[in-house]
């Protein structure tokens, strides 16, 4: 294995404080939340449980050899979960749930084309395998329209709001956020946009 | 090719911008001792990204001091001859010949003469690229003839016609392994961008010649602004995440300040308009 230390990223001698905070940040880089529905999860996947095993090896070690329960500070660590657990009543729709599990997009695809009945699943599921391949715009389309038929099923609401926060979401290392939506010209233009010219709120 | 992805140089720490410099001239350097002068002028910032992102992680930036053809009086640091810049620098060519012949197809006789008389030129110089990476010539070769066969038949899927030239700069890095899969991610989506970059760049002109356009065919001849940047957005997204995960060792920086940065700001700049101006801009201020 390697040396926990690297793993993190921190020198031997840095403090407790310094270990948590850059295995913070490790985390929130390799956040399931940043690769869901990413042909690269199991990668970041593997990341993650590097670094959890890291943290709790070093916190470990510096308890004095004590092995209880680790205090990872973010309720026992992040874990991986595959996205595609729930059940599907219609067995054509668990195979292709499977298939794209397992990274098959075609083969997936072409089940799907076989479905005669289209409904609020059919468009998610197409709209999964579109996302995969990376044809963001059809993805969109299939999610909006797998919403619009099941108004009500979290999983697809949250596909579809997952993609529409666009750059807003995902993960930016320290110090590049993005140009031009800083917090000064933020609070610039939104200083200059009330009628009396100070802060809006 | 296009010159899109270049980094946003205010934010650049100067070790960095010595990098991306460095690089910039050593692939110079190599299209110029690979394939003759009048490949050099094949150089553009695409390119470099493409070298920074083949480089071995391990390879520390050691630049050592070369002339500069364009004015051989200067001698400027640049990056020593490496397979990544090689590789690069061949693959440059023979995308840049394809490109060529593309556009003597498309263009009638006499507006395609440059094109036909620059890729005279190229020839040899593809025909010995072609050999040193063959596999990349096939893909290139085929990817652009579907995406003119896209074009032809007037796709209305924005997804269909990017995913074709997305998988022609997907090729241009080995796809094996780890590295090869956060690579080929991260090249694909690159190569979705940029041509959805291109293809609202030339929204208005396509309008007027009254040619094919692939965000007029999706969205109507006016485009739609905000769903193409959220889909543009998205591929950006794709691609930070893909080099979080990838080992770039000392390259990492600079190519966080190009997708980070330097990218979103090529793309405010092409909906806004002021891309033309932006695109002049030389990334070495005065210094020189």
């Amino acid at each position: 294995m390697r040396d926990p230390y690297s793993v993190l990223g921190v020198s031997q001698s840095a403090s407790d404080e310094e270990v948590k905070k850059a295995y913070r940040e490790l985390a929130r880089k390799y956040h399931p939340d940043n690769y869901q529905n990413n042909p690269l999860a199991d990668l970041a996947e593997e990341k993650m449980k590097e670094i959890n095993e890291a943290y709790d090896t070093i916190t470990r070690q510096r308890a004095g050899g004590y092995s209880g329960s680790s205090d990872r500070g973010y309720g026992g660590g992040y874990s991986y979960q595959q996205s595609y657990t729930s059940a599907s009543s219609n067995p054509v729709y668990a195979r292709v749930r499977n298939l794209i599990n397992a990274g098959d997009l075609g083969q997936a695809e072409q089940l799907l084309y076989g479905v005669g009945q289209k409904d609020g699943e059919w468009y998610f599921l197409s709209g999964s395998i579109a996302y995969r391949k990376g044809w963001m715009d059809e993805a969109m389309q299939n999610y909006t329209r797998a919403v619009q038929l099941e108004p009500n099923n979290m999983e697809y609401r949250q596909a579809l709001t997952i993609m529409q926060r666009g750059s807003m979401g995902g993960y930016r290392p320290a110090g590049y956020s993005s140009v031009g939506c800083d917090p000064c010209t933020t609070y610039l233009c939104c200083s200059l946009c009330t009628p009396w010219g100070g802060p809006c709120c | 090719m296009f010159g899109y992805v270049r980094p946003f140089q205010p934010e650049l720490k100067c070790r960095d911008y010595d990098l991306y410099r460095a690089t910039y001239c050593g692939l110079c350097r190599c299209l110029r001792r690979r394939y003759g002068l009048t490949a050099s002028l094949l150089l553009n910032f695409d390119f470099t990204f493409l070298a920074l992102l083949l480089w071995e992680p391990e390879d520390r930036f050691t630049p050592c001091r070369g002339r500069c053809h364009v004015n051989p009086l200067r001698r400027l640091p640049m990056c020593p001859g490496s397979e990544a810049l090689e590789l690069a620098a061949d693959e440059s060519v023979i995308l840049a010949w394809w490109k060529l012949r593309d556009s003597v197809q498309d263009e009638g006789f006499w507006r395609g003469l440059p094109a036909r008389a620059l890729s005279l030129v190229l020839r040899p110089a593809c025909r010995r690229a072609a050999r040193r990476c063959p596999d990349f010539d096939r893909t290139v070769h085929s990817c652009l003839a579907e995406l003119s066969a896209l074009e032809r038949e007037g796709c209305p899927s924005l997804d269909r016609t990017a995913d074709a030239f997305a998988r022609l700069l997907q090729s241009a890095a080995a796809r094996d392994g780890a590295r090869g899969r956060v690579l080929s991610q991260l090249l694909y989506h690159l190569g979705r961008w940029i041509y959805l970059a291109d293809a609202r760049d030339d929204l208005e002109e396509d309008k007027l010649a009254g040619r094919y356009n692939p965000v007029a065919a999706r969205y109507g001849p006016e485009g739609d602004d905000s769903a193409l940047r959220l889909t543009m957005d998205l591929s950006l997204e794709q691609m930070g995440a893909a080099l979080q995960l990838g080992d770039f060792g000392c390259r990492r920086p600079l190519l966080e300040n190009i997708i980070y940065l330097g990218l979103p700001l090529v793309e405010r700049a092409v909906f806004d308009g002021s891309w033309r101006e932006l695109k002049k801009q030389k990334i070495w201020g005065n210094d020189t």
